[in-house]
């Protein structure tokens, strides 16, 4: 899994690409996010778009990733989520969760 | 190189000295006669002063001692090192021993022995002597550096697998000075299987210090270096497997703690389950609980996460749900209360997927709350299908989640089937998946077997479709039917 982030509009975008499946590179994301919670970023959003394909220890990725958010008083949602992560979120019940949107466009306007 | 030291191999002059030594001795006998008899014999007599003179000539015989006390000497530090080499040393007492035990053999002011890693293009380990008065740190940095972008001695015998001897850096352009009073160098490479693993490298402070015999010697070391460095390999990755190897093991022993070794009988319901637990060892559950004689609590469960720590999460959850449904707890209070209890277990990253019910054999229902798993399924017997969705989040995720529950009547002929993503997440050699649709085919086509029998078909077809090549999850089934009385 690689990940990129920028900042649009004041709210910082992740952009993860390839496999999410746990292990050293999911710590990496993490890391990053807990340091940009940390230094006041408040308003988040990952971009799963390039995502391949997440397995059940990938969830634990986004739970963590949304723990970290929460704890640190801020908002994260996802965007363009595919088919088969979004059905992972139905099953899981996590929809009721996170908010997840078609396009980035669209949850950095849900943002205002 | 300099080759004056030794004009002919070391056998022929010994053999050499002890012909002359016969003939000295030949001659001495008859020299002795002469003498004895009264007629000396100024020929003979010349003779023996010539061939005397001959085989004590120059350093001859010296040299040959030191020959044979060197060969010795060589022979021994061989045997240190063998010994080191063949007992549990670590690889830096081996390379230190040698790089020790070379100079009882060639004379040096510095030496380094490198072992070179091929994928990432740079020195991985490097035991240095005589580099004083630098830092360590300095002189590691400075061949690393060289030899990452190809330049200096080191790295042209890594990269060209010969030895290269310079009597004189001055005059040598690929000379990098490393230390500054070194005048000649001799590198010789370190080969493991036709593959350049290292280089061992030696220096002097005097020009043109270095001799054929030096040349030989580094090469034997050399060899043993490369021994050592072998063995500190498989070593290492034997390590590496076996702890693996236990973890893998630890888990399944723990997995084996939490999965029913037997399968109850409750009429006029037949139940069934099974778990192939994959070699990852993810920690799939699954359950049949006596509550009371006419209710049966029934779980499914996943862990997210592998190996041991994800066992041990599974551990508590089905310790925890056991405890909780003694209690009389409504289905939803119980699946917080494992919730919490979960949450605050603080294993990263693993959280549990489950489904928990009870089916009552009086009233014949099932009353169930599904906690993010894969949404079981009841198929009627007109093939019809309703999924057990009604529930809440998934378990040890986040605090104070709340659950729902749901009641369903259950006819004759109805059959509920429980499963785990590795059912349906199963990939053929195409990575296709093996999905929920044939799943509900399979139970279609197989429902009037034995619960036992249908699941063994049903796992023995998931077997069939998966690709050696995917790594497959644990493979867990479970099935109720409600088994239809014959009337009359």
């Amino acid at each position: 899994m690689k990940f990129a982030n920028t900042v649009k509009d004041g709210i910082l975008v992740f952009s993860l690409k390839g496999k999410i499946m746990g292990g050293p590179e999911s710590a990496a994301f993490h890391e990053e996010l807990r340091k940009s919670v940390a230094g006041g970023q408040r308003k988040v959003i990952l971009d799963l778009g390039e995502v391949e394909w997440m397995n059940s220890s990938g969830l634990g990725l986004l739970i963590s990733a949304l723990t970290t958010i929460r704890n640190g008083g801020a908002e994260m949602k996802l965007a363009r989520a595919t088919d088969k992560i979004t059905s992972l979120l139905v099953i899981t019940k996590l929809n009721s969760v996170f908010e997840s949107f078609r396009t980035v466009e669209d949850a950095i306007a849900s943002f205002a | 190189m300099r080759t004056a030291a030794d004009p002919l191999p070391f056998g022929e002059r010994l053999q050499m000295l002890d012909e002359r030594l016969r003939e000295l001795a030949d001659l001495s006998a008859q020299l002795l006669e002469t003498l004895r008899s009264g007629h000396p014999d100024p020929v003979l007599a010349e003779r023996f002063v010539a061939v005397w003179r001959e085989a004590v000539r120059g350093d001859a015989v010296l040299e040959l001692f030191r020959e044979v006390e060197r060969e010795r000497q060589e022979n021994q530090t061989l045997m240190d090192i063998s010994m080191k080499l063949s007992s549990s040393s670590a690889i830096e007492d081996v390379l230190q021993t040698i790089l020790d035990s070379l100079r009882q053999v060639v004379a040096f002011d510095a030496a380094g022995i490198f072992i070179y890693d091929r994928d990432l293009g740079q020195i991985e380990i490097d035991m240095l002597v005589g580099y004083e008065g630098a830092s360590r740190e300095l002189i590691h940095r400075k061949f690393q550096e060289a030899v990452k972008v190809g330049q200096g001695i080191v790295a042209t015998v890594i990269q060209t697998g010969h030895p290269i001897y310079v009597p004189d850096v001055r005059h040598d352009p690929r000379y990098i000075a490393v230390r500054h009073t070194t005048l000649s160098e001799l590198a010789v490479p370190i080969v493991l299987r036709d593959e350049v693993v290292g280089a061992f490298n030696l220096e002097s402070d005097i020009v043109d210090c270095f001799t054929e015999r030096d040349l030989r010697s580094l090469t034997t070391f050399a060899n043993h270096a490369g021994v050592a460095i072998e063995r500190a390999r498989t070593d290492q990755l034997r390590q590496h497997t076996r702890r693996i190897q236990e973890e893998i093991f630890l888990a399944r022993r723990i997995q084996a703690t939490f999965l029913p070794s037997t399968t109850p009988s409750f009429e006029p319901y037949d139940l069934a389950g099974m778990n192939f637990p994959s070699s990852e060892v993810g920690g799939d559950y699954f359950d049949f609980i006596s509550i009371t004689d006419n209710d049966m609590g029934v779980a499914i469960g996943d862990v997210t996460g592998h190996g041991v720590g994800a066992a041990l999460l599974m551990a508590n959850f089905r310790a925890c749900l056991r405890i909780e449904s003694r209690n009389n707890f409504a289905i939803h209070t119980i699946l917080g209360k494992v919730n919490d209890y979960l949450y605050e277990t603080n294993i990263p990253d693993s959280f549990v997927t489950a489904v928990y019910g009870v089916l009552d054999r009086n009233n014949h229902s099932f009353s169930y709350s599904n906690a993010g798993h894969n949404p079981p399924f009841r198929m009627k017997p007109d093939g019809s299908v309703d999924f057990l969705e009604v529930g809440g989040l998934i378990l040890g995720a986040f605090p104070d989640a709340l659950y729902e529950e749901t009641t369903i009547a259950l006819h004759p002929g109805d059959v509920l089937v429980f499963y785990t993503d590795g059912v349906t997440e199963a990939h053929d050699a195409d990575g296709n998946e093996f999905g929920l649709e044939r799943l509900m085919d399979l139970v279609r086509t197989h429902r009037d077997l034995p619960a036992v029998q249908m699941v063994r078909r049903i796992c023995d077809t998931v077997h069939d479709y998966l690709s050696a090549d995917w790594t497959q999850d644990d493979l867990t089934l479970s099935v109720i039917k409600y088994v239809a009385t014959i009337e009359g």
